[in-house]
Order: C-alpha cells, then structure tokens, then sequence
C-alpha cells in the first residue's frame, strides 16, 4: 500500500487516478438530496454507509448512468449488480432479444443507453441479424467488455476501420465521438480481397494504444495471446474472442467464470425463502377471501410451509 | 255463369244438358205462367264431335227440329240465328246461348235490340259477329277460349261486360265502352293493368286469377267501388289513391309482403274493406296493427270487422314500435359518431408515432458521424438523405395540426366499462363523477394514449374509480418492463390485459412474470385473459426475487429512504428494525405487517418515473453536481495545500531538530552562564 511510487505522484493525479474525488463528490451530493433524513441519524454514520455500499458493489443501483459509468469500480459494480439479480433469468433457460436485455439493464439503471446494449448484442451475434435470442451468458460477457471498456472499444473501431482503408496505423488516432457508431464493413465478397485486417499490424496498433491512454484496457498480455493465434481476424470476430476469453474475466474480478454463472449458494437461500414467504402470503389471502370472518395470525400457524415443487434444475448446495 | 246480381229472382238455372241447341230465355219481366221454354230436342244427332271442332266451314244446315234455325248463311263460316218470330217478339232483348258448343260466335240476325246476350261455357275463341247489336249492354263470355278482347268497338251501350276464364293475355280494345259499369276479366293471363282508365263509370272491376305482379295505371277510374285482385302474383300497389269511389279492395293470395309496397292505401279515404290474407304480409307480427294503424278508415280487414279494441292496441303497439325505431336510430347514430371518433383518434396518434419516430432518428442522424452511411435503426428504416426526412416531417406536423380540429378524444361509459380513446379522454377523470356510476365501473380501458400520460392520471383514477379493478391497455407505447412499476401505486388491480397491438413489451418473452412480480401484492387473477396459476407466481419469484432482494435489503439506508419517501420511510425503518433484532423467529409479525402495508414492500423501491420526469430530475442532479464538485474541490484545494505543508515540514524538520538540539545544547554548556541567562530571563520577563 504504502509503495514509493504511490508517494511519488503528484497530488491531483493520485487522486484523479483512484477516482477518489468522484466518491467523495457523490457522497457530498447525496448528503445535499437527503439531509433532513441524514441529520437525524447522524453524518458520521451516514459516510460509513455510504462508503461500505462503495465496497460493496451496492452503491450504484437505481443510480443515473452517468454515475455508474464514472469510475471503473463503478462499472464492475454495475455487471456484478445485474449478474446477481438476472442470474435466475439465465439459469431458467430463457433467451431474449436484445431490447429485452436493455429493459432488465433499465430496471437497474432507469436511463441505460440503448447504443451499448445494441454494441453488446452486435458482438454477441456478429453483427448479424440484430433481432436474435441471446442466451444470458453470452450477452453478459459481451456486454461486460462493452462496458467496461468502452472507450477502449471506440478507439480499436477507429483503428480497425483505418487498417481496412489502409491508412497509416501510426499515426494518432482520436475517436471523434465516444458514443461513435461503427461504420459498416465494408462489402465483402470482391475478389482477391481478404476479410478483416492483419493480426500482427492490429497488436501493434493495439499496443501504441494501451500505452498512450489513460483509459482502463484490456490487459496486453491476453490480446497478445488472442492475437497470436490467427493470421487475420474481423473486428467482431476479435471482440467476439475476447469476450469469451476467461483472463478477461478474471482481470475484471466482477463476474465469476462461465461455468460457475449460475451459482450463488447465498442468494438461491435467499430466494427459497422468499419464495415460500411469497406461497405463505398468497395462499392465507385466499383462504380469507372466502371466509371473511377468521383471523389471519393463527391461520399461519397452522399451514405448515410447505415446499415448494423443486424443478430439476434447482441444485442448491 | 251469371253474376248473381243479374239473375232474375225466379231465374231458372240453365240446364246442363248438352245435346242440342238449347234455348233458354229467362224473361224477368214476365210473370211465371208466361215463362215459355222452348223444348228440348232430344234425339239429335251426334254433334258434339263435330262442334267440338273449331270447324268454321262447318254446316249447320243439317239439323233438325230445331225451333231455332241455324241457316246456312252466304257466307260459309258463321251459323245464322233467327227467331222465330214468335219468341222475337216476346223476349226480344235477351239471347242465351249457353252450352252451346259454340267455336265461334253465330252471326245474330234481326236482333239489334238485344239487350242481353250469354255466351257462357262456349269454346268461342274470339268475338266476333256482334258488332251490330249496337243496343247491347250486357255480354257473358264467361268460360270460354278468347285469346283477345276485340269486336266490342260498336258497343257503346256495353254496361256488363264478362270475359272471365278465357285466355286472354292483354286488356285492350276498350276504347269505346265507356258506360261499362262492371268489367270482369278473372281467370286469365292478364300481366298489366292497361288501357282501363277511360272508364270513368266502371264500378267493379275483377282482375282475380291473372297474372298481375303489380298494380298501377288505375287513374281514371272515378266511380270504381270494388277492385278485386285476389290470387295474382301481386308485390306493389301503386294508384289505388287515386281511385276517389273505391271502397273495397280484395289482394288476398298475392305476394305483398310489408306495408310500404302498398303505401298508397293509407292515402285513400275512401277504403273501408280490405282482404290481404294469404300474402306473406299477413304471417308477419306486426301485420294488423300496421295495418290498423296506417289504415284508420277500414271497417273491415279480411272479412272480418274491426272492433274499437283491435284499434286500440294497435296504435299503442304502433306507438311502441316506433319509440324503439327511435331508439334504435338514435343508437346507430352514436354508434357511427363513435366509430368516427375513433378513427379519428386512431389517425392522430399514428401520426404521432411516425413524428415521434422521425424526430428520434433525426436526433440520432445528428449524431452519427458520416451523413451517408445509413444507420441500421432498430425497427423503422430512414432514408439516408436528412432533407427528405425533414420534408417528410414537416408534412407530418402540418397534418396533425389539422386532424386536431375535430374530435380528438372519445369518452365512453357503457355499465360497468369505462374507455378512453385519446390522451384528452383522459381529463374526463377530472369531472365530478356521481357515486353511482364510479361505483359501478370496474374496467379501464385505455386506448391510443401514451402509457406515460395514463402513468400521471393514476392516483385520480384511485381516488375517483375505487372499484375498477380491470385494466386494459391497447395502442398505449408500452415498451419498457418498468413502465409496470407504475401500476403499483393502485389499490387493486384483479385483471390485467395488455393488447399486443401498439404495446411492444408483450414481445418480451419475461413480461408477465415480471408483471406478476411486481404486483404480486394485488394476487392477480388474470392477465390477458389467461388465469393466473400458482406456478406462475412462483416462477416469477423464482426469476426476480433476488432483484426485489437487492433492491430492498441491499440498498444503503440513505438510498432506500430518499426513493420510499416520507410515508413509508416509517414503516420500512421499522419493518428493518424489527427484522434485524429478531432474526431467528418465523416472520409472522412481519407477514402481518406486509399486509397492514398493502404492499411488498422488498420491491417497493421498484419505480417508474416518465422520461419527462426523469430528464428534469438528471437537470436538477447536474446542478447539484456542479455545487457538490466544486466544494470538493475547494476541499482538495485545502487539503493539498496542507499536505504540501505537511511534505514541506516533513523534509525541513530534521534540519530544524538538529538545530534545535544544538542550539539548547549549545546553550547549555557552561551550567553557571545558563542559571545567569534564565534567571536574567526571569527578572526581563516581569
């Protein structure tokens, strides 16, 4: 913690570079909206409340998405969030459309931005027939990196569609516009004319760009490896990879592996109670329904609660 | 035969015997011992065979022992009548010649002052012959074969003129028989009323039997009292108003089949008696008293008379019948003003949708980088040219303006259904509703609204409708699974349908178990018809319990009050409170509680704001945000101006420790100067 280097930076940057001013302006902000409530149980206990909720993962949910996009920790935050609420969605099988997806992202985050979600969704089916099902996983990966790096991802647009034009790769490159829509690819199909760029021009361009910016990119050594491994590659295709790819994950710390996805022994526990809480409440109102005269107390007592049916699926351990 | 009216009273019907000529005169004058009868020849020879024959060169010549001579005339067709003078002179003005046998009508000879003549039960197959017995005026051609009515032109005299059952296809040739009294053409084949209307004294007039399908062209024809025209194929009558004498009328077994085809009968004064029976008309239910009441002349009505009772009731049914007609009309117009209305509606909100829509892709045409790549929209194309869509645009705007002038909006309470076509229907809710109807309204309908407009009328709707429990939502943009949190704040929704059309969130394959979810504390029973099975209740805990979980338990205290809001802060603290105290016993204060509060309060924090809200909310965030940012700022200012100080002492303190240590060691060194320097110090101080 107390690493020479971190000493040696000057005051605005540290702080700059651990977003510690973004915290402690949203805590004063949220001070600003609720004071009357605050004051009455202190201030003190309110900025440990707060910055636990940052530890935690919490303080993003029902925010603005200009919030939630400021920092890097706010952004895994924002993943682990939706893995933890939707899982049930996933695990059950269902797959979606994309415009579904954006609703449940919206359930969270009220003004969610509908380009990243369809950037997310394109990745996931290759740009391709935009009205497909995506099956959870796939969407929450690809949406990850989409996310999560999405500067980094206008930037390699830029340049991917630059090496298909033949410009110059070295020359700087500055996205005109973060939310820039990606051109279409150009038309395939001419003779003599291969798909998708050189991969080893693409690394180093790729390289020159982690190094150049400030902004949080994938780790080089993973893209290296992506890279290495084909000769040529499609700018989808390498996103395509790079989400599936299990370093990537890890680097990030928010989601757990592919094949863990579905498990959450904690909050399936959860989950049963409230289920048999929600069969508890409905049932008892059911019954009063029909004879208006009992009392609701001691009808509890007596239903036991029963289980509900488990489905073949459901393997809490 | 005779028509009876003409029969003598001590008429003798003519025998059926059929051999021979036979002569009956029935004088009506003459008293009975001077009724002579001319006898019957009975051994005459086999005519019949030959007279049976339309045979004109046939010879009569050869018979015998007839009184009545039939002399070969110069000419060779036609037998020749003659008297004998005897009978001339006594029964001059009548002939009969019944039965006769006759194809053609004989040649009458020396009997211009025949008044009478009967040629009944003949085989006459035309008139002819008879044209100088310019005196006649009554001529019986019943039941015989003429095809056409001709010959007659001489009979000026002509008063009674009978062609029934004959053959005849075509009323005409009557030109000149303008005294005739009674014309009688029944059973022929009569198609159309013609060339009548000059007999201005005929009084009865029978066309039964025919076959007439209508009937019109009787003016003319004032002294008309009797028109019989039963048994035709009769579907209108026209002109019967402007027969001024008629009083009977006789249209039994026709095919009239409503009161309009024979309108014209309510016009004319004069009818007293009238047959229909045996059309279709008369099978209907309304038959008598639209009748009764259209005809309030008539003493008669198929044969049989009206009493004051019949009358009675049928203008009180007549009455009735027309109140509902009004009704009926009435409804029908409402009806057709509501269908207008509602396209109306329909039309403006569609161009709603295409202005809404083109101004979105305007928005994000602006913000797209190069103008010629066309962006792939999800669900509308645009063209790639800006100023085609802005043309397109402006068209659009000026055709709403115009469409507004018109009924926008359409307001409908029909019993228990309330619907609102229109965002303006929607400040009916603002009109005093009697207790009554509110009470009695327990469906909402809402259709071509915008979801977002019916999400601020909610609270009114709670307040003024409190038994509405069905809602339902067609053409209202709902598109987010959100927009559902909004629902919550009713008291109590039982059904739930939302129309596919105009509505794009039922394509999400998730949408009714979230709806479930979200209102899972209204326990509704269906939802787009469908019943509502336990299963999907838990399915839809099972797919988004966790989701309430986070957003209830997960939330720092500060975030989950500033959503909630005042009145449930306290319940919820509570409810918290409580939960975290006693952790180990079985949640039934809590259930209990859940309930007192109406609602599960663990998705409580589930909102929905409308996009105008939310954007004024992220205005007043921003300014907020700029306050807050530059007080931190000021605070880092301080802070790192103190940490610079701080670094700053931190680098210079060792120097100033030495020269602190060496100073007072320096200065302690000679023990006596020391003392001397302090005690000085000491004595200076005071």
């Amino acid at each position: 913690m107390l690493s020479p280097e971190r000493l040696a930076q000057p005051d605005y940057e540290y702080l700059a570079q651990r977003h510690v001013l973004t915290y402690m302006e949203d805590a004063v902000y949220q001070l600003l909206e609720n004071r009357e409530d605050i004051s009455q149980y202190g201030i003190a206990r309110f900025f440990m409340d707060y910055f636990n909720s940052v530890c935690q993962g919490t303080h993003i949910l029902f925010r603005e998405f200009s919030f939630i996009q400021a920092t890097p920790h706010n952004r895994a935050s924002f993943l682990r969030a939706f893995w933890r609420c939707f899982r049930t969605v996933g695990k059950n099988g269902d797959l979606l459309t994309m415009r579904e997806y954006h609703c449940l992202l919206q359930l969270l985050c009220p003004d969610f931005p509908l380009e990243l979600t369809q950037k997310a969704a394109r990745i996931v089916l290759m740009d391709d027939a935009m009205d497909c099902l995506m099956s959870f996983s796939d969407f929450l990966f690809a949406f990850q990196i989409q996310f999560y790096y999405s500067e980094f991802l206008d930037s390699v647009a830029a340049i991917y569609q630059d090496l298909l034009s033949g410009k110059n790769p070295n020359t700087v490159i500055v996205p005109t516009s973060s939310s820039g829509q990606y051109r279409q690819r150009p038309a395939l199909g001419e003779a003599g004319v291969p798909e998708g760029v050189e991969a080893s021009l693409f690394y180093q361009c790729l390289e020159n760009l982690c190094d150049r910016h400030k902004y949080s990119c994938p780790p080089l050594a993973l893209v290296k490896e992506i890279l290495n491994g084909v000769q040529r590659l499609t700018f989808y295709g390498f996103l395509g990879t790079l989400s599936k790819h299990p370093g990537i994950n890890q680097a990030l710390g928010a989601l757990p592996d592919k094949a863990d996805l579905m498990q959450d022994p904690a909050m399936d526990e959860e989950l049963e109670r409230l289920v048999v809480r929600s069969r508890l409440h409905r049932t008892p109102r059911q019954h009063r329904a029909k004879e208006p005269g009992a009392t609701g107390a001691p009808r509890d007592k007596l239903e036991a609660p029963e289980k509900a049916p488990k489905p073949s699926w459901w393997q809490p351990e | 035969m005779i028509p009876g009216k003409y029969r003598s009273v001590s008429g003798r019907a003519a025998n059926n015997v059929n051999c021979g000529l036979h002569l009956v005169i029935q004088p009506s004058s003459l008293p009975e011992k001077n009724k002579v009868e001319f006898k019957l020849n009975r051994d005459t020879p086999s005519f019949p065979g030959r007279l049976l024959q339309h045979d004109l060169e046939r010879n009569y010549s050869s018979r015998q022992g007839d009184h009545i001579n039939l002399v070969n005339s110069s000419m060779p067709s036609f037998p020749i009548l003659q008297h004998s003078s005897e009978e001339k002179s006594l029964y001059s003005d009548r002939l009969t010649l019944e039965r006769q046998k006759l194809t053609v009508c004989p040649i009458i000879d020396g009997e211009e002052h025949l008044r009478l003549l009967n040629f009944q039960h003949n085989f006459i197959t035309r008139i002819q012959n008879i044209s100088n017995l310019q005196r006649l005026i009554f001529l019986d051609l019943y039941d015989n074969q003429i095809e056409e009515i001709s010959g007659l032109s001489t009979l000026r005299s002509l008063r009674v003129l009978l062609l029934g059952k004959n053959r005849i296809k075509k009323i005409s040739n009557l030109e000149n028989l303008i005294n005739l009294d009674v014309l009688d053409l029944h059973g022929n084949q009569i198609t159309k009323i013609e060339n009548v209307n000059h007999l201005c004294d005929l009084r009865v007039l029978n066309l039964a039997r025919n076959l007439l399908s209508h009937v019109d062209n009787l003016t003319g024809l004032d002294s008309l009292t009797e028109l019989n025209l039963r048994h035709n194929q009769i579907a209108f009558v026209r002109d019967v108003d402007h027969l001024p004498s008629l009083q009977r009328l006789f249209l039994s077994f026709n095919n009239i089949s409503s009161f309009d085809s024979v309108s014209c009968l309510a016009d004319s004064t004069s009818l007293s008696d009238i047959t229909f029976d045996g059309n279709p008309i008369a099978q209907e239910s309304w038959y008598k008293h639209t009748v009764l009441q259209n005809m309030t002349q008539l003493r008669q009505l198929d044969m049989r008379r009206i009493t004051e009772e019949e009358r009675r009731m049928a203008s009180v049914v007549a009455k009735k019948e027309e109140e509902k007609k009004r009704e009926s009309q009435k409804q029908s117009l409402l009806k057709e003003k509501k269908r207008l209305t509602i396209n109306n509606v329909a039309r403006h909100w569609d161009l709603q949708q295409r202005v809404a829509n083109n101004a979105t892709n305007q928005d994000r045409k602006d913000s797209a980088s190069p103008p010629q790549d066309p962006c792939q929209t999800e669900g509308s194309t645009i063209s790639p040219f800006p100023e085609d869509t802005g043309a397109v645009d402006s068209g659009l705007t000026s055709a709403l303006q115009s469409l507004s002038v018109i009924d926008t909006h359409l307001v409908e309470v029909d019993g228990d259904t309330l619907s609102l076509y229109g965002s303006g229907a929607l400040e009916s809710l603002d009109r005093n509703w009697s207790v009554q109807t509110a009470g009695m309204i327990t469906t909402v309908s809402f259709t071509f609204i915008e979801f977002d407009e019916i999400v601020q009328v909610l609270p009114k709707l709670k307040i003024k409708l409190p038994n509405s429990l069905h809602l339902k939502f067609k053409e209202t943009n709902l598109a987010m699974l959100q927009q559902f949190n909004a629902l919550a704040q009713l008291r109590r929704i039982d059904q739930l349908t939302v129309d596919p059309q105009g509505n794009p969130v039922v394509n999400f394959t998730l949408w009714k178990y979230y709806v479930l979810f979200r209102l899972s504390h209204f326990s509704m029973q269906k939802i787009n018809g469908t019943e509502v099975t336990q299963n999907d209740m838990i399915m839809a805990e099972r797919l988004f319990g966790i989701l309430a979980h986070v957003a209830s338990s997960e939330l720092p205290q500060y975030h989950l009050i500033s959503i909630l809001g005042d009145a449930r802060k306290k319940q919820f603290r509570y409810l918290l409170e409580t939960k975290g105290k006693k952790p180990g016993i079985v949640n039934e204060e809590n259930n209990d509680s859940k309930r007192l509060v109406g609602e599960n309060t663990n998705r409580a924090t589930l909102n929905y704001t409308t996009r105008e809200f939310y954007n004024e909310k992220l205005e007043d965030i921003k300014e907020k945000k700029k306050f807050c940012k530059m007080y931190i700022e000021d605070l880092v200012k301080e802070a790192t101006e103190i940490n610079m100080k701080n670094e700053a002492l931190q680098k210079l303190w060792p120097q100033m420790f030495i020269e602190l240590v060496r100073d007072a060691v320096i200065e302690t060194r000679n023990k006596n100067s020391y003392m001397k320097l302090c005690l000085q110090q000491i004595t200076d101080q005071k």
